[in-house]
């Protein structure tokens, strides 16, 4: 799977590129609030109104991606949760107004799939079209989806418009909250990994890809991914071990690890268990720059395609990686799901 | 490309809590739309509800499960139906531990069917309920991994009312790559106030049970229902006595018309069906039986009605099992593919009920009683949802 094209709405500066060129924000917020561009050259004023933010967000990455590369054979998209505050504007109204006659916008913008089909709707793409909800492994779902779907095509030069959004509602903000996922005191995202304290900080954004099985001016390639749940901590090494055993690969083959560390004390020493069969490795923490959310993983991909492409080079800690070609990403969410994605240049 | 086969099957409905329960209200047209006993609304005593006729309590009971650690009701009846299925299929706990085994489940309301304690929840008042982890969508999938100590490939998928018909073609597409070994696939989604409230401020709901089809119809009944599907590849299977049926064929398309309506021409539902006949190298005619999407609503039956036309010279018997347990929604799919499977086995066509007259604009009419005797080799399942999504499946008789 070959990546052509992507572009990203995150809370650092990647909707004008900056981030990637070394411009890169300091957060002193509970919140990472994704910096969003103008959309009144992109989208019109009349269904802007009633789009929610992931939809925006969404739309508004998929719309710039689309204008300049050719219509996809299939829209696959990843989120946890979909548009969360018009769902919960609409279940405030259904509880405030005692289920009384309610307008269906909020209904309508909600459902997970409503960016997928507005993609489709948009650009008229009768296309393969599904969105996948699995929670902190979405992105990796429609990793999988995408990959089978070129698996199928065989010879055949078929496209794909590949994606994930999340967004912060003060709703879900509050969930995620009592479910004590976030932290309770202040540090800046620069010391994150350092807070030793449980939880973390919570981001959200928009990231796709314009994937093709032609490799023709590819800017990367998603070479390999590999998702589990239920493994305990021993198995961890065994579970990447494993996966570059399946690529005919071995530690030394990765030039770069991009690992999720979010700062919650309970839950990072995993990563550390990970990286240990790679030793004294040039290393990211993705999580520093955009906070915790459950698509994360695609900002992580947008972020190891830079990096093979000589950008953002300033994020690399634990030593330099002159000209990295093989990046392998490793997240997790509460310690239960596990995905590993190799991209190469 | 592998040959992919059915080698076991789960469901819960309102018209049964088992397989065994579910044939036979089919075979003898018995519905299960009426007024709600356990489901709590506004609109419970003005709208009549396809419910599964447990509460909560008697399914926790039921399935061994402690009370207070956030199983919801899209939880306890999925995992009903999971047990079902994998039951039926002899799955061992390795079986079900091993990362060959994939689980791609679907669902709407997901873990916000509570509407009440999610309004709580979210709004900060009062303490957190035990469901403040357990509201998102893929909840009760995940809940399933952990009881099961699944380590292999999970999914879930919405794509509205299609969600669980493309869990089943993904699960194929797993095992014809070889990514897997087995698969359980399907989709829960239960009642909830969320539901019905939006279905309703999209004014598409029926104050009477639905009745798909028929001229006078007026909109959907909701239901709630959970149902899985093992599928294996053939070659796989030693005894060839579990196999129920063979999955031949889907088609998966966008009707990129309108967020919440089909096309006039219903080119996204004849895309779906065309691509499914494609890729089960079949013909039109070769199909013996549709079940359709049908809702109930007047925009879905007439061009659902009016893509069968242009599709078939010979339109097929058919009919929506919905008049039997309403719009399930995500599970919809899954327990459609199980009633067309019951049907190629037991050669016989459920009809759609509650039909008066049916629409005129058609010289073809769906199956308005129950049809025994009949052979049929294939069966055509549509799925079409919110969002232009459309999919349509393909099962076959074992051969």
């Amino acid at each position: 799977m070959y990546i052509k094209d992507l572009y990203a709405i995150s809370p650092q500066k990647t909707h004008d590129l900056s981030f990637e060129n070394g411009d890169w924000l300091v957060f002193n917020e509970f919140i990472y609030k994704a910096i969003e561009p103008s959309y009144q050259d992109i989208i019109p004023a009349s269904q802007l109104r009633r789009m929610g933010k992931a939809v925006r967000m969404g739309i508004g990455v998929s719309l710039p991606l689309m204008g300049r590369n050719p219509k996809p054979d299939g829209i696959i998209f990843g989120t946890a949760n979909g548009g969360l505050e018009d769902c919960i504007k609409f279940l405030n109204q259904i509880v405030e107004y005692n289920e009384g006659t309610l307008t269906p916008t909020n209904f309508v913008q909600s459902t997970p799939n409503a960016l997928a089909g507005q993609v489709a709707l948009i650009s008229e793409n009768m296309g393969y079209n599904i969105t996948h909800v699995n929670g902190s492994l979405a992105f990796e779902s429609a990793l999988l989806d995408a990959s089978l779907f070129f698996d199928e095509h065989g010879q055949e030069e078929k496209t794909i418009l590949l994606g994930a959004v999340e967004e912060i509602s003060d709703y879900n903000y509050n969930i995620d909250h009592l479910g004590k996922r976030f932290k309770q005191e202040l540090v800046s995202n620069e010391d994150l990994l350092y807070s030793n304290t449980p939880g973390s900080y919570c981001g959200e954004g928009s990231t796709q890809f314009f994937l093709s099985n032609n490799p023709e001016k590819s800017l990367a390639k998603f070479s390999a991914l590999k998702q589990s749940s239920c493994l305990s901590k021993n198995e961890i090494g065994d579970f990447v071990l494993s996966f570059l055993a399946e690529q005919n690969m071995n530690p030394e083959d990765v030039d770069c690890l991009l690992l999720g560390k979010n700062g919650d004390s309970l839950t990072d020493s995993w990563y550390d268990e990970l990286a240990k069969p790679f030793g004294d490795k040039p290393t990211v923490y993705f999580k520093k720059s955009v906070g915790e959310y459950r698509t994360v993983s695609a900002f992580a991909s947008y972020l190891a395609v830079q990096l093979l492409n000589g950008k953002a080079h300033h994020l690399i800690e634990n030593g330099a990686a002159a000209e990295p070609r093989t990046i392998l990403i490793y997240n997790h969410f509460d310690a239960v799901r596990h995905s590993l994605i190799l991209i190469q240049k | 490309m592998a040959e992919i086969v059915v080698t076991g099957m789960g469901a819960i409905s309102s018209i049964g809590l088992t397989i065994a329960e579910n044939r036979h209200s089919l075979e003898h047209e018995i519905s299960g739309i009426r007024k709600a006993r356990h489901f709590k609304s506004h609109y419970s005593d003005s709208l009549v509800f396809g419910e599964i006729d447990q509460s909560d309590e008697e399914l926790l009971l039921e399935l061994g499960l402690e009370k207070g650690l956030g199983y919801t009701r899209t939880t306890l009846i999925a995992v009903k139906a999971f047990r079902e299925a994998i039951q039926d299929a002899q799955l061992s706990p390795e079986d079900l531990a091993s990362t060959r085994t994939a689980f791609i489940s679907s669902s709407t309301v997901g873990g916000m069917c509570y509407t009440d304690d999610l309004y709580h929840d979210a709004n900060l008042q009062g303490s957190p309920s035990e469901f403040v982890k357990h509201y998102e969508g893929s909840d009760h999938a995940l809940q399933i991994v952990r009881l099961y100590g699944m380590k292999g490939i999970t999914d879930v998928i919405n794509t509205a009312c299609s969600s669980s018909a493309n869990a089943i073609a993904l699960g194929a597409r797993l095992l014809e790559t070889g990514k897997v070994d087995r698969v359980i696939a399907g989709g829960s989604d239960c009642l909830a106030k969320f539901t019905v409230n939006g279905f309703n401020s999209l004014r598409i709901l029926s104050e009477q049970a639905c009745k798909p089809f028929d001229n006078t119809r007026e909109g959907l009944s909701l239901g709630e229902a959970a149902a899985y599907l093992v599928l294996e590849r053939k070659a796989d299977v030693t005894d060839s006595k579990k196999i129920h049926a063979i999955f031949s064929g889907f088609g998966i398309c966008n009707d990129a018309f309108h967020p919440s309506a089909t096309s006039d021409d219903a080119r996204g539902p004849r895309l779906a069906m065309e691509l499914a006949l494609k890729r089960a190298n079949l013909n039109p005619e070769d199909i013996q039986y549709i079940n359709a999407h049908g809702t109930g609503t007047p925009n879905n039956d007439l061009t659902e009605s009016f893509a069968f036309s242009k599709l078939f010279k010979d339109v097929p018997p058919f009919s929506s099992t919905k008049s039997y347990v309403g719009h399930t929604l995500a599970a919809a799919g899954a327990l459609e593919a199980i009633y067309s499977i019951l049907s190629i086995q037991n050669r016989e066509v459920y009809p759609s009920l509650r039909i008066e007259e049916p629409i005129p604009d058609f010289p073809f009419k769906p199956t308005l009683k129950y049809a025994p005797d009949v052979t049929i080799n294939h069966v055509l399942s549509n799925s079409f949802g919110f969002g232009g999504n459309c999919t349509s499946l393909i099962f076959s008789a074992c051969t």
